[in-house]
């Protein structure tokens, strides 16, 4: 059915199909990055973790007093200095926001561990609003601009079409992050005892794993994830905002639906999926009905697939 | 028995300003005095929104000195709380004028979801009130976006999610007087800039799907439409604050054609961060164009390096456009010298106070030279005719301008701010 729809509009104009497929891309690499957050965590506990899009904002929201103290400014840094002083950025940003969501997990919702189903739900929808209200009192409610740190010098692709450096940049962190995440959890110790723990929690203890520590670095990592999200959004579209979060967790989430809860590649396969039909639907269609298209979409795979692109990996019952 | 003498003074008194033509200081003789209460956000970040519009009160009053034989003060009080105006505070600001029998007139508020506020507390008390800044139009129509303006059926106040004037005025009659056109014209104004001034025949519009928003883009698209140019790409964004990303939209319009961009909308619902984003899809010199809701310096902030090159409506007379208020601006600023005294506000303020003035002058003389009553006042102020900084005033039967002005601002100089560049006066019609 899309390839119906948009197949018409490649070929009346190439160049913007390729361009709008470039949009796409880079956005669903993004949705990519949070959306494995959730379905880390979801994957091990079985929590939707609601703050987590507020911890990817949280990771904007902290690289900004880093820029400044780094001396970064729009328009007068540039060079090589500016990309290696962006990783170490990103590095610290990652570190704090990691363990902010340690803490959540820690404070929010370890205790509630055997509780019913619900209650940690709703833990998890307080501390989205409480992590919003921070950076709403921290930075006020009106857009923030990001600077504009990174040249964009635009790379020909087909039929007068480019791409630029900070797409480039976005999807090839994004690609990154993900191989390294699934070489993590397939190859090391720590990442097997994520799965053990994602399977049967008790018999994983029995064998000796520490499942509190399991669950902490699974939060941990997520989050890690989610700050180096917050920065790379922060340089791609220069401009956050303290509820940024709440739109953008949505479609996360929806994402790691999409692909398969609890599965790695699904989340990224969705996040994608996602990011190329906003891009198109706000292209070529009416943006007023993107978020139905996303979500109807959705209903059908789901309908079909009711676990998912890539089939679900949750704990077993 | 004192009756027939009093009735001498009036004759005589009459026969004294008969004597002086139409001049309203009404010599030594103190007969008392009339206060005129003055509600603005006057603290915190409005400081420069309020004191300046104050300012033109002030300079008012103490110019006329009195009235008829009656002193004339000012009663100022601030609507702002922590710094943002307050529509409760408001309210509570015109309960104390309410409650002061020597005001017979309100100049204000600043904002016009605190004249919703007030409107209901003046009306029950006949009190008249004149706004130097309120647009809305739903303080006194009952249409946000008639069809004539849009092409689309008319989207009234209610489905604006606004009240209607009937629900504001408790007695059924109107107190509420304003000098600032309404932002239906909006759009057409900015059609009409793009069409002669920046010469642009085609353009992508897009709003963020609220009433305001959705309403200008839908007014500026029928208007540029009907003039000849074209709308080669529309868009509607819902939630618009939590939409990160139009560059989709914008590479669409740009392989479409446009020249600029059109965006309905508010600063807070991502308005500029579209400004932003037209970078490298768009030259920088391609115009965004918007209503008052991104001639703000927030915008500014969101566009970032983009600023230069943004366009906004206001729908008020920038009074430094007119030759005619040039000698009332420099007297102004002769007596108060100040660059932070003056504001955009400050002769709409000035005109407002003295529309307020003659009106009491006419109810003084209606009544025999004594203190009118405030429904004696309100009677006098639909006969306004009165010219002065902003041009010729007068009032319809709802209490808007008859001087129909939109001014275009443009984001431009070193540091980038808003100044105003032409204006539209549609005062004989669209």
């Amino acid at each position: 059915m899309l390839v119906v729809l948009l197949a018409p509009k490649a070929a009346s104009d190439l160049s913007l199909f390729v361009q709008i497929l470039v949009i796409g891309i880079a956005n669903g690499a993004i949705y990519a990055l949070i959306a494995l957050g959730y379905t880390m965590v979801y994957g091990i506990i079985e929590l939707i973790n609601f703050a987590h899009g507020d911890v990817f904002t949280l990771g904007a929201f902290l690289s900004l007093p880093l820029l400044g103290a780094f001396g970064l400014t729009e328009g007068k840094s540039s060079g090589v200095s500016v990309y290696l002083a962006l990783i170490l950025i990103a590095a610290i940003v990652m570190l704090l926001t990691g363990t902010i969501n340690v803490v959540i997990e820690r404070v929010a919702y370890r205790p509630l561990r055997n509780a019913p189903r619900l209650a940690p739900l709703i833990t998890a929808v307080g501390m989205s609003f409480i992590l919003e209200g921070i950076m709403y009192f921290w930075r006020g409610a009106s857009p923030i601009h990001y600077p504009d740190l990174i040249p964009n010098p635009r790379i020909p692709l087909l039929a007068g079409a480019t791409i630029g450096l900070k797409d480039i940049i976005v999807i090839v962190v994004a690609i990154v992050l993900v191989i390294l995440l699934t070489v993590f959890i397939n190859g090391s110790k720590l990442g097997k005892a994520m799965r053990a723990t994602a399977q049967d929690r008790e018999a994983a203890q029995l064998m000796g794993i520490d499942i509190n520590r399991t669950i902490a670095a699974t939060f941990f990592i997520g989050a890690v994830l989610a700050g180096a999200g917050g920065v790379i959004f922060g340089l791609y579209f220069n401009s956050v905002r303290f509820d940024l979060g709440f739109g953008v967790g949505l479609f996360a989430f929806t994402a790691a639906v999409f692909g398969g809860i609890g599965n790695i590649q699904g989340a990224a396969l969705g996040g994608l999926a996602i990011g190329l039909v906003q891009a198109f639907s706000n292209a070529y269609y009416q943006s007023a009905l993107t978020d139905v298209w996303i979500f109807a979409i959705l209903i059908l795979v789901l309908v079909f697939r009711p676990t998912g692109l890539l089939g679900m990996q949750v704990p077993e019952r | 028995m004192k009756q027939p003498r009093i009735l001498v003074g009036l004759a005589l008194a009459s026969i004294a300003l008969a004597a002086c033509g139409n001049s309203t200081s009404g010599g030594s003789a103190n007969k008392g005095t009339i206060k005129i209460g003055v509600d603005l956000p006057e603290s915190g970040a409005e400081t420069s929104n309020g004191i300046p519009t104050l300012n033109g009160v002030k300079f008012a009053v103490q110019q006329k000195g009195s009235v008829d034989g009656f002193k004339l003060e000012y009663f100022n009080l601030d609507d702002a709380v922590n710094g943002v105006h307050d529509a409760v505070k408001g309210a509570q600001n015109v309960q104390q004028f309410v409650d002061d029998p020597k005001v017979l007139a309100v100049v204000g508020p600043f904002n016009s979801g605190v004249a919703r506020a007030e409107i209901p507390k003046t009306n029950r008390a006949h009190l008249v009130q004149i706004s130097p800044a309120n647009t809305n139009q739903c303080l006194t129509k009952d249409i946000y976006i008639p069809t004539a303006l849009s092409g689309k059926p008319d989207v009234d106040c209610k489905a604006a999610g606004l009240p209607f004037p009937k629900d504001l005025r408790p007695t059924g009659a109107n107190n509420y007087f304003r000098v600032a056109t309404t932002d239906d014209l909006q759009g057409p104004a900015m059609a009409d800039f793009a069409l002669t001034t920046l010469s642009i025949t085609k353009v992508g519009v897009a709003s963020d799907a609220e009433a305001y928003g959705k309403g200008i883009a839908d007014t500026f698209s029928s208007r540029f439409t009907g003039k000849g140019g074209t709308v080669v790409k529309r868009q509607d964004f819902p939630n618009a604050s939590q939409v990160h990303d139009f560059t989709s939209f914008l590479r669409a319009a740009q392989r479409a054609g446009a020249q600029g961009i059109y965006f309905g909308g508010t600063d807070s619902n991502n308005a500029c961060v579209v400004r932003n984003q037209m970078k490298g899809i768009f030259a920088d010199s391609a115009p965004f164009m918007g209503g008052d809701g991104i001639v703000t310096g927030q915008c500014l902030k969101d566009a970032a390096a983009q600023a230069p090159g943004m366009r906004g409506t206001v729908a008020t007379v920038d009074a430094s456009q007119r030759p005619d208020a040039k000698a009332t601006i420099d007297a102004f600023k002769a007596a108060y010298p100040n660059a932070s005294d003056y504001g955009a506000y400050t002769m709409p303020s000035y005109d407002c106070t003295q529309i307020i003035i003659a009106a009491i002058h006419r109810a003084i003389q209606a009544n025999g030279g004594n203190m009118p009553t405030r429904q004696q006042v309100l009677d006098q102020m639909s006969k306004t005719d009165y010219t002065g900084a902003l041009g010729h005033t007068s009032f319809d039967d709802k209490g808007d301008t008859t001087n129909k002005v939109v001014t275009v601002y443009e984001a431009k100089g070193s540091p980038v701010d808003w100044a105003s560049v032409k204006a539209f006066d549609y005062t004989n019609g669209l």
